[in-house]
């Protein structure tokens, strides 16, 4: 009898963890999608509000990703971006750029040759020039 | 004399079950989160007893010196020697059933279980909402990984005991 008692229980435990990860799943999923690297790129804006996206991909380089990131709009002209979100950063216009970061240091190289690897956490920002 | 043929029968036996273990992985390696790891882990504990929980760390080392050594690696610390001892304390069962649910169980929180140590990593980003994001992206593959857990626990545990029962001697 305590033997069943503790099937049940277990039986229970299996269906609870599987409805709660179904749920989690449909509650929070947008926004992500199912890659083996996960990625996270912050957007800080003029006002330096920022703005985060949990990225799961198999993409290599960094211009890649940010297409992947669902909701993160972004414009390249010449190899430089120039817009994010809608915002406009132009060097020569507006005396500001957009400024990329992998952890706390500059990136090396541009978008499409920045490569991306498991973990990494990059950061777009506003910069006054 | 006893004692060391004993000793020497003991560190092949362990050998066997971590070449067992790391050989299916790499057999199953294609087939996305399908593993024999769980299963093995189980029925060792089951029919071997504490005796060879040893297998856990040898076979931790070994995916870190294949793998390499990242973070990923850290829930192997805690992820397996959980799932050993918690077969350990349900040793005495004998249906497959009460082990299915468990390597079940296990396969659906093996991703809440690996996004642990990405709570501490993510600066400047606060690394829980990162954990979060890793653990929410890989939901499907542990669904998939719960049910393949629980299908093949079920399947292989009767064919598989009685075997062992007839060529394995007891550490």
């Amino acid at each position: 009898m305590a033997k069943n008692k503790k099937l049940i229980l277990g039986c229970v435990a299996a269906v609870l963890v599987l409805a709660a990860l179904v749920g989690v799943w449909f509650a929070f999923a947008k926004g992500v999608s199912p890659g083996n690297k996960s990625v996270i790129i912050e957007v800080v804006n003029k006002a330096g509000e920022t703005a985060t996206y949990n990225v799961r991909t198999d993409a290599e380089y960094l211009r890649d990703v940010m297409e992947e990131a669902d909701g993160l709009t972004f414009v390249e002209e010449n190899g430089m971006v120039m817009s994010v979100n809608g915002e406009r950063a132009d060097y020569v216009a507006d005396k500001a750029y957009w400024a990329f970061y992998i952890g706390d240091a500059y990136c090396n190289y541009g978008i499409n040759e920045q490569p991306v690897a498991d973990g990494d956490v990059f950061r777009i920002v506003y910069t006054a020039a | 004399m006893r004692k060391y043929r004993a000793k020497l029968h003991y560190i092949a036996t362990i050998g066997v079950l971590v070449a067992l273990i790391e050989a299916c992985k790499l057999a199953m390696a294609q087939i996305p989160n399908v593993e024999l790891t769980s299963f093995w882990l189980i029925i060792f504990t089951v029919f071997f007893g504490r005796r060879a929980m040893i297998a856990v760390p040898i076979f931790t080392l070994l995916e870190g010196a294949i793998y390499g050594f990242g973070l990923w690696w850290v829930m192997y610390f805690y992820a397996w020697p959980a799932l050993v001892l918690i077969a350990y304390f349900m040793r005495k069962s004998d249906s497959a059933l009460p082990f299915a649910l468990l390597s079940g169980i296990f396969g659906l929180s093996f991703g809440f279980l690996c996004a642990i140590p990405y709570v501490f990593v993510g600066s400047p980003t606060p690394g829980l909402s990162y954990a979060f994001g890793y653990w929410v992206a890989g939901i499907p593959f542990d669904l998939i990984h719960g049910v393949a857990n629980f299908v093949l626990m079920l399947v292989l545990y009767r064919p598989v005991t009685s075997v062992m029962k007839k060529v394995a001697r007891p550490l």
